[in-house]
């Protein structure tokens, strides 16, 4: 096989401390080529630099066998290498079609005309997605399959995919990996960057392993399995306890006073008379597809939507009724959700980590001084970047320039500062490395046994069998099973969900 | 917020279901319980210290331990509603039509009628207050027993509970207002009385007065209640409420028309089985998919029996749920270290594995 695209001791550095450092890396003419590592391994710099989208600080990029260098993503587009970022690139004003087509509309450009060209094109990837509609009101995983299909529309010869599935459900990994093996046999090449180890190792054809900006390892996916791979990005093996099952009735915490309490909320169409309670002490795991409503139920509850004015049903907290139009006063009860979306709703991204944190000592109204104290803000900023363990540059680094799991953190702790009783995870984990999967898992089950209510909702079953003490199954807008750890298995969860 | 108690004036007060969680966990306990003995209707469960006690229509029957051959006690002349057992092996048995009839004991062979305690007409529970007293729950001033669906749904609340004085036959009202009351429970100075309609247990006064609410919200329609070994109690709830339900209950117009033109069995009702014929509601593909009956569909019958402490708050349940068969519980007692429940709709008594504390 040709090598297609290579990178000699490639090097970025961000204000002297490097992310990347000595890479070699070889991308073969037809194959699928999985790219993991830690949050922070260096990953998504390395395939950046090849997407054109940054710059190296010094080695060489061989396209074909010469030394290239892209200044923008769109003159690596024009070379054939395409990237389908992990953040969206779509413009949300526009419809699906319009995004489709950006960039390439003819002088006279007939709107019909490229709704039925990308309906056409959608069908052939099977993605169901209607080109008509406005990106804005698409979900995440819509959006996603809207950015595959604009990188395989390009015709590229090398597709980097920065962690495609995170947000599609199971049936739509099908089509994925469907479509991926068909870009295969016409000859891409796919760089294929993912947490989920199981999908690399299925899918792939080689497996390099990053850690902490350099390569530790690449070879043959069969000369890896899923321990292997994991000792090799994180130097230990975590495969064991980040996703046991909970079988022993010891490890299942008890029940504690009833803290929130919802009967029949209905917003919509998507959640439709949903009853169910959260107790203290206890980390109530909620699983379901996407489109379950599990996530607009656990947003009525925290005040983000509003429920139906008329019959919208009931919500205690702590035995008092409470209904909340906005946030605030919710926060200032103690309840606290925790987005799926961290880069659109978590966090100020320009914002230090300190500031970060500080907002959300602010939301909660719970700052010592009516003014704002820098003090505060750099104790604040210390004692819970100590104690989440946030890997940054310094204080002052920037939100968006830290790696997801490190993100993810923040976002954390910008609500715990706020003194929660309920905390609701949505997708915790979700573009999250493995090792800060296990920290975030720590964080959650110190919670937990520290005595507050904590819900966790997440579409990857291992993780809910794992963290959760119960279990409950969200479909089609209500909580329809509730199951025990020792109970539940993935078969009876999944029939759940789905019927 | 502090407008919605204006705003439900208009708009109509949202009615909430609460969930079964917690100690209402479901499970299959109720299914997977042995069947002491398998019989038509069984209802009335009593202990009279060796035998149990329990009705099966018109019959009352006895029970010896470790027997699957029960003896008739007695035969009355409309189906048996109520039965309670007292000192010194005395048995209250009321029927349909109102008459209440002691079988043994110091009041032996006494016969109490509608006319004689004042048209004490719909007896639901009975309980011995000492030898000579008898508590009797009415259940409605309109309608039979037996017609609890029609006072459900005419939304009636015309309930008592009364003290006989077996000597004298002279009745004390204690408590009026009761929508439904199905069970009692004498707890010291208190009566505990189960509120069918208003999903509750309520604390009378022994001496009478206004009842408290003891337990609320409850999920399903509760019946009789009876004594733990351990302080607390045995609830058993004989209908789940679901939303339909709950939604022709607000529909006043909907509800007259259904009463007067669909035969009862085929009401959007609580009920103590379902399944049975084509033409019940609540046939659609929200209750089966690809031919297995899912355990979360909507159900108008359930089998729920709850495990309340001493302080009367639930610790446990057992359940059979809208895939099972052990239905309609109505009566539930402890017997000889058994717990026993008597399924209506499934047509069998029960012993519960209560050590398994399900749910809890």
């Amino acid at each position: 096989m040709t090598v297609i695209l290579e990178t000699q001791k490639l090097t970025k550095a961000y204000r002297g401390v490097p992310a990347i450092k000595d890479i070699d890396f070889e991308l073969q003419a037809g194959e699928i080529h999985s790219l993991v590592g830690e949050n922070g391994a260096g990953k998504s710099t390395l395939t950046k630099i090849m997407a054109g989208a940054v710059i190296a600080s010094s080695g060489k990029l061989l396209y074909r066998g010469q030394e290239i260098s892209f200044a923008t993503p769109s003159e690596a587009l024009n070379a054939g290498i395409a990237m389908v970022f992990q953040e969206t690139s779509l413009v949300p004003s526009m419809t699906v079609a319009q995004n489709l087509y950006l960039g390439q509309e003819k002088f006279l450009n007939r709107l019909r005309g490229i709704y039925i060209s990308a309906q056409q094109f959608l069908q052939s990837l099977n993605f169901t997605v209607d080109p008509t509609a406005i990106v804005s009101t698409l979900g995440a995983a819509k959006k996603q399959m809207v950015e595959i299909a604009r990188a395989v529309q390009h015709k590229a010869e090398v597709i980097i995919f920065d962690e495609p599935t995170a947000t599609l459900t199971p049936e739509e990994k099908r089509h994925f990996f469907a479509l991926m093996r068909r870009l295969k046999q016409r000859g891409v090449s796919i760089v294929f960057i993912t947490h989920a180890l199981e999908e690399a190792l299925a899918h792939s054809d080689r497996i390099t392993i990053l850690r902490d900006g350099e390569k530790v390892q690449s070879g043959p996916t069969a000369s890896f399995d899923r321990d292997t791979v994991i000792r090799h990005m994180v130097g230990r093996t975590l495969s064991g306890e980040l996703y046991r099952n909970r079988r022993d009735a010891a490890d299942i915490r008890k029940a504690g006073k009833k803290i929130l309490s919802v009967q029949d909320i209905s917003m919509g169409n998507i959640v439709r008379n949903n009853s169910f309670s959260v107790y203290e002490g206890q980390i109530t795991g909620v699983f379901g597809l996407i489109g379950s409503g599990r996530t607009e139920t656990f947003k009525v509850v925290s005040g983000i939507y509003k429920r139906n004015f008329l019959r919208g049903g009931d919500i205690e907290l702590d035995g008092k009724p409470v209904r909340y139009y906005v946030p605030a006063p919710a926060v200032k009860d103690g309840i606290l959700y925790v987005t799926e979306d961290r880069k659109a709703e978590g966090f100020f991204e320009t914002m230090s980590i300190a500031e970060n944190l500080y907002s959300g000592l602010l939301a909660a109204g719970l700052e010592r001084v009516p003014y704002v104290s820098m003090r505060e803000m750099r104790d604040l900023s210390q004692h819970w970047s100590k104690s989440l363990n946030v890997r940054a540059i310094n204080d002052n680094a920037r939100v968006i320039e830290l790696s997801g799991g490190n993100q993810q953190k923040v976002v954390i702790g910008k609500s715990l500062v706020q003194k929660p009783k309920l905390v609701i995870f949505d997708e915790p984990t979700r573009g999250v490395d493995v090792g800060a999967i296990a920290e975030i898992h720590q964080i959650i089950n110190k919670l937990a046994d520290d005595g507050l209510a904590v819900v966790v909702i997440s579409s990857y079953l291992p993780e809910i069998m794992n963290l959760s003490d119960r279990i409950l199954v969200c479909r089609q807008g209500r909580i329809v099973e509730e199951l025990s750890p020792q109970d539940a298995t993935e078969e009876k969860i999944m029939y759940a969900a789905v019927h | 917020m502090i407008f919605d108690p204006i705003l439900d004036l208009f708009r109509g007060k949202a009615v909430t279901i609460p969930p079964m969680d917690g100690a209402f966990r479901s499970n299959t306990a109720l299914d997977e319980a042995d069947a002491v003995l398998k019989i038509a209707a069984p209802d009335n469960l009593a202990f009279d210290g060796t035998h149990l006690l329990f009705s099966s229509g018109t019959d009352v029957l006895s029970l010896a331990p470790g027997s699957d051959k029960p003896e008739r006690v007695e035969r009355l002349p409309a189906t048996v509603t109520a039965m309670a057992a007292g000192p010194e092996r005395g048995l209250a048995i009321a029927c349909d039509d109102g008459t209440i009839v002691i079988d043994g004991g110091k009041h032996a062979d006494k016969r109490l009628t509608p006319a004689s305690l004042g048209n004490l007409a719909c007896p639901t529970a009975l309980a011995f207050d000492g030898a000579d007293h008898l508590l009797i729950a009415q259940g409605s001033d309109k309608h039979r027993a037996s017609d609890w669906a029609v006072d459900l749904m005419e939304k009636n609340a015309g309930g008592s509970l009364w003290r006989v004085d077996l000597e004298t036959g002279a009745a004390q009202r204690l408590a009026g207002d009761l929508a439904f009351p199905y069970g009692i429970l004498i707890q010291g100075e208190r009566i505990v009385v189960a509120e069918s309609w208003r999903h509750r247990l309520v604390a009378i006064p022994r001496q009478g007065g206004a009842a408290q609410p003891l337990l609320t919200k409850l999920p399903g329609y509760p019946a009789r209640l009876a004594p733990a070994s351990d302080g607390g109690a045995w609830l058993a709830l004989f209908a789940p409420r679901n939303r339909l339900i709950e939604f022709v209950l607000l529909e006043n117009d909907y509800r007259a028309a259904m009463m007067q033109e669909i035969e009862r069995p085929h009401w959007i009702a609580p009920a103590l089985a379902s399944g049975t014929s084509f033409l019940e509601p609540l046939q659609s593909g929200g209750v089966k998919t690809m031919g297995i009956h899912k355990p979360w569909s909507p159900s108008r019958s359930y089998g729920l029996v709850v495990r309340l402490d001493a302080a009367l708050q639930p610790v446990a349940s057992f359940h059979s749920r809208a895939n099972g068969r052990r239905h309609g519980i109505t009566s539930v007692v402890e017997a000889g270290g058994q717990v026993l429940a008597a399924s209506q709709g499934g047509n069998a008594i029960l012993a519960i594995d209560w050590r398994a504390e399900a749910g809890a």
